[in-house]
């Protein structure tokens, strides 16, 4: 596979790191894959910003950041304003509608993503980075829906298994509804 | 003393792989050496190995202490260290200042142990190659020490593994470099089967107690210990002492004890050192450099490989004491070598002092807290 590299941005208690430690868990336990994931945040424990960097390569990762990044995942205006250089310009834009107002179209590929308004709906706000894992899950395809759950059971605590695992499936519902090709 | 034989826990080893943060890796890796005793006191970037040691060492029988101070830490790990246990600390830059004298100490009293520095920018977490002599240089009197330069999670699992064998077999502290790079990165980590590790275990004595010398030892080697508790009666001390143990100066006596100290490293130095060549067969310019930016510059010579350039890499695993045989053998064969690394240019001097018989040595440095990319290693070396 060619190599994929992530940015996820947003500010701190969104659960930034945790769906890319989830997402590199996955593809490197589950796939035999590499993966690198580096991260930078505030001293805050909530508010501050947050991001982090996970970069998928079916060989050995040298350089441990890329330049450009094939997705830039946006959950707040001020993180999508610091990061946008560093999305290649055939790139794909992923943002929270309700916490980014404004943002480039230009030549990226951009898909609106309700995280926070869904994780809220089914029960609580702390889960929209699962709605978001779930979203990329068709888009990048690399495990299984159900490999995935299990590194979400494994990695989340006892009593939010449930809820991040619903926020899941509603974040892959919102990515087939959104774009027909992963409906299969 | 935990060895394979005996009191072995099978709750050491998490066997498989991982994606696992490089500071998680450095413990694992300490944990299958078979550490049992860690101190350190707080301080980022280090900080989640004494949260991990503090989780895991209990779940093997070993003890984790916070001391209240660097100071402590360093001294209780050496003291451990002499009463039987494999002993580390962690810490980073500023807090390894505070441990110098106890590495003086711990150096002069053969203490096997194991000391890993995340170096830090001053005062900020960022990531820098600053002490790279002090790894070396830090404390006051004669010592040699063996310092080993991880570059991934996994080297940071393997290499601590390697450092703990190393601090057995020459009754000497080993320190393991590592940097914010690499121990804030989670990466695939494979954590080897039980059968797959090899444990170094330190010589003890055979001698009964009257008849034992404690600092008594082969030229360039470590003398052997004695167990803690069987009526052997050792003073360790920072002071000069004879081979009894006693401390009555004596000009001649401590001249050969610094020979041996030194010697049994350095001339050692052969079964210490570990380098890894890359492309150097038919190198024309050759990059050295160690730690993580090991990473950018693969992938710099695989860029001006594919311009036609013949450049290959020589990486330095361990950093002192200084890999000179084979430092020198690439200079022999080659037009010039760069001396990459994230400081103001530091070990260029070793790299230099080895290499300028031979060859043009040319430095690429970088101190901006972070690693140099791949392309602004490929400008530097396109020529």
């Amino acid at each position: 596979m060619k190599p994929i590299s992530i940015r996820f941005s947003g500010f701190g208690g969104q659960g930034i790191i945790l769906v890319s430690v989830i997402l590199g868990t996955a593809v490197v336990t589950k796939k035999d894959l590499y993966a690198v994931q580096t991260q930078s945040y505030g001293s805050e424990a909530r508010g501050g910003q947050c991001q982090a960097e996970l970069i998928i390569s079916s060989e050995r990762i040298d350089s441990p950041t890329t330049h450009q990044k094939d997705i830039l995942v946006s959950l707040f205006q001020s993180a999508l304003d610091r990061y946008i250089d560093t999305l290649k310009p055939e790139g794909t834009l992923i943002v929270d509608p309700k916490l980014v107002n404004s943002y480039p179209r230009d030549t990226y590929t951009v898909y609106e993503v309700p995280a926070t308004e869904t994780a809220i709906r089914i029960g609580n706000r702390i889960a929209a980075n699962m709605v978001l894992l779930g979203f990329l899950q068709p888009m990048l395809q690399i495990v299984s829906e159900e490999e995935m759950q299990q590194v979400i059971k494994e990695q989340v605590k006892e009593k939010f298994v449930d809820v991040n695992l619903k926020a899941f499936q509603e974040g892959l519902a919102i990515a087939k509804d959104l774009n027909p090709a992963w409906r299969n | 003393m935990i060895d394979k034989e005996n009191n072995w826990n099978q709750k050491r080893l998490k066997t498989g792989v991982h994606f696992m943060l490089g500071n998680y890796a450095a413990v694992e890796g300490a944990l299958a050496a078979g550490c049992d005793y860690f101190a350190g006191y707080p301080i980022t970037p280090a900080n989640e190995i004494s949260e991990r040691m503090s989780q895991r060492l209990p779940e093997v029988g070993g003890v984790f202490v916070q001391g209240e101070d660097e100071l402590f830490s360093i001294y209780s790990v050496a003291s451990a260290a002499l009463a039987g246990a494999k002993a580390m600390t962690a810490t980073a830059s500023a807090g390894f200042n505070y441990m110098q004298e106890g590495i003086g100490y711990a150096s002069a009293v053969e203490a096997p142990c194991v000391i890993l520095n995340v170096q830090r920018c001053r005062g900020e977490n960022f990531a820098t190659h600053a002490d790279v002599m002090q790894m070396r240089w830090g404390a006051s009197g004669d010592y040699e020490t063996i310092c080993l330069a991880p570059s991934s999670a996994q080297e940071l699992f393997d290499y601590t593994l390697l450092g703990f064998n190393l601090a057995e077999k020459y009754r000497n502290p080993v320190i393991i470099m590592s940097e914010t790079t690499i121990a804030l990165m989670r990466e695939r980590v494979l954590v080897p089967s039980y059968d797959e590790i090899e444990i170094v275990n330190r010589a003890y004595t055979d001698l009964q107690p009257d008849a034992y010398l404690p600092f008594k030892a082969e030229e360039n080697a470590p003398p052997p210990m004695a167990p803690l508790g069987k009526g052997y009666h050792t003073l360790y001390t920072l002071n000069y002492h004879n081979e009894d143990g006693s401390i009555e100066w004596d000009p001649k006596g401590y001249d050969k004890l610094y020979k041996r100290i030194t010697g049994k490293i350095w001339e050692n130095r052969k079964d210490i050192c570990r380098t890894e060549g890359y492309l150097l067969d038919d190198a024309e310019t050759v990059i050295i450099t160690y730690g993580s930016e090991v990473r950018p510059a693969m992938d710099a010579v695989r860029m001006a490989r594919e311009d036609g350039q013949k450049i290959g890499l020589l990486k330095l695993v361990t950093v002192w004491p200084v890999p000179e045989e084979d430092i020198r053998e690439v200079a022999k064969g080659v037009k010039k070598v760069y001396a990459l690394e994230m400081n103001i240019g530091k070990y260029a001097r070793e790299i230099e002092r080895v290499c300028s018989r031979y060859c043009t040595v040319e430095r690429i440095t970088k101190n901006q807290g972070i690693i140099h990319t791949k392309d602004e290693i490929y400008q530097a070396i396109k020529g």
